[in-house]
């Protein structure tokens, strides 16, 4: 959203200066998240009168003399079809920047030239799109006589000087008051700690005359009035008002350049047409979008001779020609305005083609309503319509402002008011809060006094009731975010500035650790020292991933809305995930490496836990990977666990794997062993089967270890036992057919007092049997 | 020789079915659709087991080990990497380093959940049923309705729970909840759909938006190890009231500069609604809770200019650190 500061200062009065002011804009209202300086935008840009005004022959350009103040004649060439003797118009002179131009990194400063060799042409007669206010390229601007002679600056006339806020939407979402001049100028006068003076139409509907209004069941309406206002489902749309207006004539002063023009330009819009531009006008000034449909149009349509305006959800195969020549597909979540049967118009979003504004427009229907913002949020997504008018309805406009904003947009239209309806099923009351001193600077850790809370909330229109300390705090219409208690101490914090808080450090008990974090933290350590690399990777995987590590995707949980198909699969160990990494990592000009990861796992089959989500599971995978290795990865890869394992003081058994699990899965089980823990299945290390390596592609030298962290956690500890005495070993070799298991037992049973560590194993070409050797020490 | 014999015999009975298609033409035209669908499918089925076949095949390839060794027969002992090319994932390491600053401060540690539900993803959280977050434009979901959370906020209703018995005892509640959140947005430098945060979530008696700040202003000084200037912006999420956009002055060590501001988290006093769903009386406590991410501390630590790199698994950015 744009806010210009001048539109702004109309409505409160600014004392601070505009650093500080947009400083507390952003502190106490909303991220300014970038400012445009239009302070010289329109320097040396003046209104000028064209004296003279000669056709070139043969060309569509026309040499002018112009009167820029003082009586100085300049002589400018002109292309633009409307230029005439007698008329006022904008000229930018020599040197000045064409102010379209002005945010490009290389503006274009006009110069003087020679326009067919030999027409001296100084500057140029502006058209609206040169001067940034609008698209309109149909011919120069023409200035109101009434509003300034020759020689005036444009920026003067104008009121150009001017500081443009960007205002980030997002942090507004639940306050659709502040999404008009109106409502941001209040809360500005109320962060400078100044009563704001609303204007009266916000209260009023004085715009109509006197005994025209009745009050009926469903609201107001004008006496005999023949318009029908019928809202099917009254939580589509809480209110809806509207007016036939008699347009009259386009008067002589419509063609002038107008603040209004200008106005809308500043906010990001384009001038249409006077009533469409006067909607937009109020609804930048309000917050309350407003439609106009053409009457006549509408009475065709609907082919009806009353006015039957019906507020509905579209049916399934509607579908309606929006104003942009856009053919939609309604769907049942979108409210339409239909004419009788016909639809006219998806409400809040855009209107109709078959009832649109023109130059022949004679009478209109004016619409100004509340609809239901989460109907429209989903109209948005579905039909990618993000006009200024839904982006403030999704914020849910106020029901207690349609009509009086209607009223306020009837008498800047102007014209014959033929007939009012406000249909509105369920009048809203405004809550009040009841709300003590003591709780406000209780929960903020303030400690301002009651006059102060009171003027702050008063400043910016809530009413208060005061009594002994106590408050009772009633918003106006146009809040609609007020409920509770914290809702005021909101406002009270923020208009008198979170950042005027003292901070303050409360007391209170040590923590715990948290052992799982305990031992990730050991384990980065561990195997940082044994050179690995620890990896996050997506705890999303393809389908395919799954196949190729002979996972069951069945046994996945599935993504309904992935990005993509690579990520539609809650992983179910983080093995396969690795393995896909270690296909990059092996285009890598690197030899060699250890890399693994600890994650959350999923597997469907674990079900769901005491609060009936998933079962997770932390676990930790592990790859080593080489180019020219020859040897056995298994070996490396047990090494790896088993040396992390015996930091964490755990000794478990390496058995033939017989899992069927789904982290087991990848592991050929001939090369592959269990890591069992007093029985307890720990862990699964070896190599991959040969399918799994060529599916990924991986080069031969590969092992891998996957290990359940949740068991281990119950198992680790992190004492170090420290043996100080000196030692004595020996080597002893034993000649056999058995397993290094079968024949470290029996070793162990012959020297109980010995700790092995494993040697080589030696088998000659032509040898039956293996030489195994083991390192025995000894306390001495 | 099993394997092999029963891929020879599916093939032969492949080519059997193969030969099945001449006799299409024999039929009504009528019977023709529904007799090549049914050939279909079963050779579909005969080709997969084939596939499977196969796969057994060379599956079945290998030479068995002896797994309880140490090294392979006349191999030598396997070795480690060095130490030198090993490393921590950076996102891990400042983890650690957030977690063990908080816990300095007296909170403690909750990881979390990374496939939660609806209830603690939303309604616990003070979402309104229509909330355009729930229609799931940024926040994926599993075919049951699962929910890979998108903000470490959806632990805060199983933290006040698990910790009600702190405020029975007098005490606070204070918990910070790091983990893993996941959003369904386009990747690019500077988005990922998966990113990690951290979650603050402090309950007592008489806490303060003051002391709120405070926590946080202590967390970052400790963190960037020198005094920092706060400010604060006003924000908006259900499950506070009021809500602020956390910011602190650049520090020194980022290459700050005075006046520069960076916005680290978003943060409020607990809604009273999320207090008295997580069984906590919101008369008689108060709270407040923030969350940040983690990934952009890493960036700013570091320099990184584009995000991808965390989750890209690859060595020559892992051995930088």
């Amino acid at each position: 959203m744009k806010i210009s500061l001048n539109w702004l200062r109309k409505y409160v009065d600014i004392k601070v200066p505009n650093d500080e002011l947009i400083k507390l804009i952003g502190a106490r209202l909303v991220e300014v998240e970038g400012v445009i300086d239009e302070t010289h935008k329109y320097d040396k840009i003046y209104v000028v009168k064209v004296t003279k005004a000669e056709k070139i022959p043969d060309t569509h350009l026309t040499l002018c003399q112009i009167d820029v103040g003082e009586d100085s004649l300049v002589q400018v060439v002109c292309g633009a079809p409307n230029v005439r003797e007698g008329m006022m118009a904008v000229w930018i002179a020599p040197g000045a920047i064409v102010p379209a131009s002005a945010k490009e990194d290389a503006p274009f400063v006009i110069g003087k030239r020679k326009m067919l060799g030999k027409y001296e042409s100084n500057g140029m007669l502006a058209g609206a799109d040169e001067l940034d206010f609008g698209d309109d390229h149909s011919g120069i601007v023409e200035m109101d006589p009434e509003l300034a002679k020759p020689g005036a600056l444009l920026s003067e006339v104008f009121d150009l000087e001017d500081l443009i806020l960007e205002i980030e939407n997002k942090s507004l979402t639940h306050r659709p008051d502040c999404f008009g001049i109106i409502g941001f100028a209040r809360e500005v006068a109320g962060i400078l700690g100044q009563k704001f003076n609303d204007p009266g139409f916000l209260f009023e509907e004085k715009v109509f005359p006197k005994g025209f209004l009745q009050r009926v069941n469903d609201g107001l309406r004008s006496k005999d009035s023949d318009l029908s206002i019928q809202i099917l489902r009254p939580e589509n749309c809480s209110r809806y008002s509207a007016a036939i207006l008699k347009v009259t004539d386009a008067t002589e002063k419509e063609k002038y350049l107008s603040e209004m023009q200008i106005l809308l330009a500043k906010s990001g819009m384009n001038s249409i047409s006077r009533i469409v531009d006067i909607t937009n006008y109020v609804m930048l000034l309000t917050g309350q979008p407003l439609h106009a449909f053409d009457y006549d149009k509408f009475i065709e349509v609907g082919n009806s001779k009353k006015p039957e305006v019906v507020v509905r959800l579209a049916k399934k195969n509607e579908k309606l020609v929006l104003l942009d020549d856009a053919e939609v597909e309604l769907n049942e979540n979108d409210i339409i305005i239909a004419s009788g049967h016909t639809p006219v118009a998806l409400a809040g979003a855009m209107g109709g083609k078959n009832t649109m504004v023109d130059d022949d427009t004679k009478n209109i229907l004016l619409e100004s309503a509340s609809f239901s913002l989460y109907n429209l949020r989903k109209t948005q997504m579905a039909h990618g319509i993000f006009s200024e008018a839904i982006t403030r309805f999704t914020k849910g406009v106020p029901c207690g402002g349609t009509f009086n904003v209607l009223a306020e947009t009837v008498r800047e239209i102007g014209g014959k008011t033929v007939s009012v309806v406000d249909c509105y099923p369920n009048p809203k009351s405004q809550p009040t809060v009841e709300i003590s001193v003591q709780e406000i600077n209780d929960l903020l850790g303030t400690k301002y006094d009651e006059k102060l809370i009171i003027s702050t909330l008063e400043n910016v229109g809530f009413e208060i009731e005061a009594r002994k300390a106590k408050l009772k705090v009633t918003p106006k219409y146009w809040r609609t975010d007020i409920h509770i208690k914290e809702d005021i101490i909101e406002e009270v914090g923020r208009l008198l500035g979170y950042d005027n808080i003292e901070p303050t450090l409360p007391l209170h008990g040590t923590s715990n650790t948290n052992p799982m974090f305990e031992l990730k933290y050991e384990i980065r350590d561990i195997m940082e020292k044994l050179g690995a690399n620890e990896l996050l990777t997506y705890s999303f995987v393809s389908g395919n991933l799954l196949e190729k590590a002979d996972q069951d995707p069945r046994n996945s949980y599935k993504i309904v809305n992935s990005i993509s198909p690579e990520l539609q699969y809650v992983r179910q160990s983080l093995v396969p995930s690795l393995l896909d990494k270690t296909y990059i990592n092996e285009k890598l000009p690197v030899d060699w490496f250890a890399i693994y990861e600890m994650n959350k796992i999923y597997q469907k089959e674990w079900g769901l836990d005491d609060e009936n989500v998933p079962v997770e599971k932390m676990s930790l995978g592990f790859i080593v990977a080489e180019r020219k290795q020859r040897e056995t990865a298994y070996y490396k890869a047990k090494k790896y666990v088993a040396e992390l394992l015996s930091e964490l003081n755990i000794a478990p058994e390496y058995l033939p794997l017989k899992s069927n699990a789904a982290s087991s899965k990848p592991f050929d089980e001939k090369r592959s062993a269990e890591i069992r823990l007093d029985g307890e299945l720990i862990g699964v290390v070896g190599e991959f089967k040969n399918s799994v390596r060529s599916k990924f592609k991986l080069a031969q030298y590969l092992a891998g270890f996957e290990l359940d962290l949740d068991i281990i956690l119950g198992k680790a500890n992190y004492k170090k036992k420290i043996e100080m005495a000196r030692r004595k070993s020996e080597d002893l070799t034993v000649t056999t057919n058995d397993t290094y298991g079968e024949t470290l037992k029996k070793v162990q049973a012959e020297h109980p007092d010995a700790k092995i560590y494993p040697g080589t194993i030696y088998q000659g070409v032509h040898q039956k049997t293996k030489n195994i050797t083991f390192h025995l020490e000894y306390a001495e | 020789m099993e394997q092999l014999d029963k891929i020879g015999r599916l093939k032969q009975k492949l080519k059997e079915l193969n030969a099945e298609y001449s006799n299409i033409g024999k039929l009504k035209a009528e019977k023709r659709a529904e007799f090549g669908r049914q050939l279909n499918l079963a050779k579909q089925k005969i080709l997969q087991e084939i596939a499977k076949a196969e796969q057994e095949l060379i599956d079945k390839d290998t030479e068995p080990l002896d797994i309880t060794a140490w090294s392979g027969v006349n191999e030598s002992l396997p070795e480690f990497y060095p130490a030198t090319s090993g490393s921590k994932h950076p996102l891990m390491a400042e983890l650690d380093r957030v977690t063990n600053i908080y816990q300095m401060m007296g909170f403690d540690v909750v990881e979390s959940r990374q496939l939660d539900d609806e209830f603690h993803m939303f309604d616990s959280l003070n979402f309104v049923k229509e909330h355009p977050a729930r229609d799931g434009y940024d926040t994926f979901r599993t075919e049951e309705g699962l929910i890979p959370p998108a903000h470490t906020s959806t632990m805060q209703h199983r933290v006040l729970r698990s910790y009600k018995h702190n405020l029975d005892e007098g005490k606070a509640i204070a918990v910070v909840v790091p983990g893993r959140v996941f959003r369904n947005e386009d990747v690019d430098a500077t988005h990922e759909h998966t990113f990690y945060q951290c979650e603050g979530v402090y309950v007592s008696k008489d806490c303060t938006m003051g002391d709120m700040l405070g926590i946080l202003r202590e967390f970052f000084e400790k963190y960037y190890e020198q005094r920092l200037n706060i400010r604060t912006q006003p924000g908006y999420f259900p499950f506070t009231e009021p809500s602020l956009e956390f910011m602190i002055e650049k520090p020194k060590s980022l290459g700050g500069k005075k006046g520069d501001f960076l916005e680290m988290l978003g943060c409020g006093m607990i809604h009273p609604n999320v207090l008295k769903m997580a069984g906590i009386d919101p008369n008689e406590y108060h709270g407040f809770a923030w969350g940040g991410g983690i990934d952009r501390l890493v960036m700013l630590r570091y320099g990184l200019n584009d995000v991808r790199y965390f989750e890209s698994g690859n060595l020559n950015f892992l051995r930088e650190f």
